[in-house]
């Protein structure tokens, strides 16, 4: 459960002052499938960021599961980001120099888990994502539609409750796109809240809720869609 | 974690291992320069009989008369004893354990029952007169024999206690005792073999190279005016004095021998002082003892190093500015790990991400530079072993200084972490504080 209440970032540089995300707004639920659509530089990025904890926010109330983001440190903000979200982003963001096993592996060592519960979640994860024959490849070593899908297995290691993914299929043909797309939709199902940026309308229209951002703002802010009352009335 | 940690460090490692081995350069340059010429400071200052050193003292005395002072000295005092000094304070039962010294010479011709052997041909040998309390002040050990007995220290005898090399040289390193050697054509028995025995510095007898070798053959004392053995030492004098015979040299205020005792308790130091203070008092009634600062003193084995500038001025500011050069090195390793730690800024976005603290990355980063400076340290080491070995080459009586010992090599390893560690700190801490979003836009 997050709760956004009129969040305000502002990017300051010596010359200008960027509002990135004014007054912004939103409640996101338990298990929704979220895409979320923009023109450029409207301010997706920053509120995937600020969602995640990555970047900081200059007024407003963040309130993820329960807590109030603003009033917690780095530690643990960082336990916090560790437990319970998941990143995907548009360039994969592998580790360049560790294995596809060790890249998968990277928050499990931040989370503590013995090795024995490390080596049994990185082979699910990988198994899920259907590259477990190739956990010693290096992430060059592959297609970029594995490569993300080795980033979602990364992600999902650590069994989060949310999902961020920054235009994951971006840098996809649109083979490649329907596949990932076809992957989180199952992962959705098992009940992981995603929040997805998309420049593609088509992705977009097959998530459950779209929310739209001009301007630092969501343009078309609206409670969950009626079907969603109904279906679960 | 910690081993995680290392892992990706030797991966880092292999990945930019030109970066690294410039790292691991600079701070083995700085530590193999700063360690060379630390070595030899420390080894010059070191105390070379710590278990003694507080309760082995050297006698000065200065029987001067009225007039000019002694000016080499800071004190006035001059470094050594006259002869009718040594003779007289030498009477005194006080002192656990006390002997006369005098570096002197002989030549000594090799036994002809072995003919043509090595040594075979006579040669000039450095010589140490003592007494028998000599051995066992220095804690030098017997392989044979012992030292002579007391009464060889009154009535003179000719015996002689050699060392290890010597033994080798002239006995193939067999047990020798009862065997004679020739030296100035006496025959001499010998009565005990040492060990090897260097003390670094040379502590009993600073007015002849601090760092020289040490003899390595003793005879006693008492034969100095039985046979009249020459000084080989300094001898120095401050009286207008005819001195044409060996007894004239030996009633002179020539200063050519040397005094030592071994005192074990504050009472006793307090009543030797006052013996010699009588003895003083005594002499002043004969004459002698008349300058201003006449008078006795006693310095135990590090003062009596620091009174004679053992660890000069210049090597300290040497080691001042190899210091220097170590931090010139350290900026430099700064540097190179702000590229190298800038150049990773995108994981570091990534670790961020999936949830690493502040705290993570900067204890990462300094393990990081842990290991490089661990091989900087390993490498200074070896350029230091080089280095000493470049000073050995160009000082040749700083020929024993040229070793490293276990606390060095210890105080080596320390040096380059500590100071690798405090290159690592503003890089660590700039690179966990960096704003991760910045890095996850592009890669
Ligand atoms: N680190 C930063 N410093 C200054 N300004 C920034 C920074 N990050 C983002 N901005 C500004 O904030 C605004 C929103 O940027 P953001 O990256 O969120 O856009 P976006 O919607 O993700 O765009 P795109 O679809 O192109 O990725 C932009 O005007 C951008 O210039
Ligand atoms: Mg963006």
């Amino acid at each position: 459960m997050l709760i956004m209440n009129n969040i305000k970032k502002v990017f300051r540089t010596d010359l200008v002052e960027t509002h990135a995300l004014r007054d912004f707004s939103l409640e996101v639920n338990e298990g929704e499938f979220v895409a979320v659509t923009g023109p450029s530089g409207s301010g997706k990025t920053t509120f995937l960021n600020v969602t995640g904890m990555l970047e900081t926010f200059d007024g407003g109330c963040y309130t993820l599961d329960g807590k109030d983001v603003s009033q917690l440190n780095d530690n643990q903000r960082s336990k916090l980001r560790n437990e319970k979200i998941g990143f995907i982003f548009q360039s994969f963001n592998l580790i360049p120099d560790l294995n596809l096993f060790d890249n998968v592996d990277v928050p499990l060592r931040y989370r503590g888990f013995s090795a024995k519960e490390r080596k049994s979640r990185i082979e699910n994860a990988l198994e899920r994502v259907g590259l477990s024959a190739r956990m010693k490849h290096l992430p060059s070593q592959l297609s970029g539609g594995q490569q993300q899908r080795v980033a979602i297995a990364r992600a999902l290691a650590g069994e989060p409750r949310f999902l961020l993914a920054d235009e994951p299929t971006g840098n996809l043909d649109s083979l490649m796109a329907r596949q990932v797309m076809q992957l989180l939709e199952e992962i959705n199902q098992q009940g992981t809240t995603i929040i997805m940026v998309t420049h593609d309308a088509e992705l977009a229209r097959r998530a459950q809720r779209n929310i739209h951002i001009v301007d630092g703002q969501v343009s078309d802010y609206q409670q969950l869609q009626p079907v969603l009352d109904l279906a679960e009335a | 974690m910690f081993a995680y940690y290392f892992k990706l460090s030797w991966l880092g490692i292999k990945r930019t291992p030109m970066l690294t081995a410039l790292m691991v350069i600079a701070i083995g340059l700085g530590i193999g320069v700063s360690m060379t010429v630390l070595t030899v400071n420390y080894l010059m200052g070191k105390d070379p009989i710590p278990a003694k050193s507080h309760q082995l003292y050297h006698l000065q005395l200065n029987a001067m008369g009225k007039g000019p002072e002694w000016n080499y000295t800071a004190d006035g005092y001059p470094w050594q004893v006259t002869y009718q000094d040594v003779q007289n304070v030498h009477r005194s039962e006080i002192p656990t354990r006390k002997t006369r010294s005098l570096a002197t010479g002989v030549t000594i011709v090799p036994d002809n029952t072995i003919p043509n052997e090595t040594g075979a041909t006579p040669f000039l040998e450095s010589t140490r007169a003592i007494d028998r309390d000599f051995f066992a002040m220095f804690d030098i050990n017997f392989i044979f024999g012992e030292s002579w007995n007391k009464q060889v220290d009154i009535d003179a005898e000719n015996v002689a206690v050699i060392n290890k090399e010597l033994n080798e040289k002239l006995f193939k390193g067999e047990n020798s005792i009862g065997k004679q050697i020739k030296l100035n054509a006496i025959l001499y028995t010998i009565v005990g073999v040492i060990e090897n025995w260097q003390p670094t510095p040379r502590f009993y007898d600073l007015n002849n190279g601090n760092f020289n070798s040490t003899e390595r053959l003793f005879i006693p004392f008492s034969l100095l005016p039985i046979h009249e053995l020459p000084s080989w030492g300094n001898n120095q004098g401050w009286k207008t004095e005819t001195v044409n015979t060996y007894q004239d040299k030996l009633r002179s205020e020539t200063t050519w021998n040397q005094y030592w005792v071994e005192i074990t308790s504050r009472d006793q130091l307090a009543q030797y002082k006052e013996w010699l203070a009588g003895y003083i008092s005594q002499q002043k009634k004969l004459g002698r003892f008349q300058s201003k600062k006449a008078g006795a003193t006693l310095r135990n084995v590090n003062q009596w190093m620091e009174y004679n500038h053992v660890v000069s001025n210049d090597s300290s500011i040497l080691v001042g500015l190899s210091f220097m050069f170590l931090a010139v090195c350290i900026i430099n390793t700064i540097g190179l790990l702000l590229a190298k730690f800038l150049k990773r800024a995108p994981e570091v976005g990534v670790r961020r991400a999936l949830g690493a603290s502040r705290k993570a990355i900067f204890i990462q980063h300094l393990v990081d530079v842990t290991l490089i400076g661990l091989m900087g340290g390993l490498l200074g080491l070896a350029l230091g072993q080089l280095g000493l070995v470049g000073v050995k080459n160009l000082y040749s009586s700083y020929s024993q200084l040229v070793y490293m010992d276990t606390s060095l090599i210890i105080a080596a390893i320390a040096i380059s972490l500590g100071s690798s560690l405090l290159a690592g700190l503003y890089p660590a801490w700039l690179i966990c504080r960096t704003n991760p979003s910045v890095y996850l836009k592009t890669q």
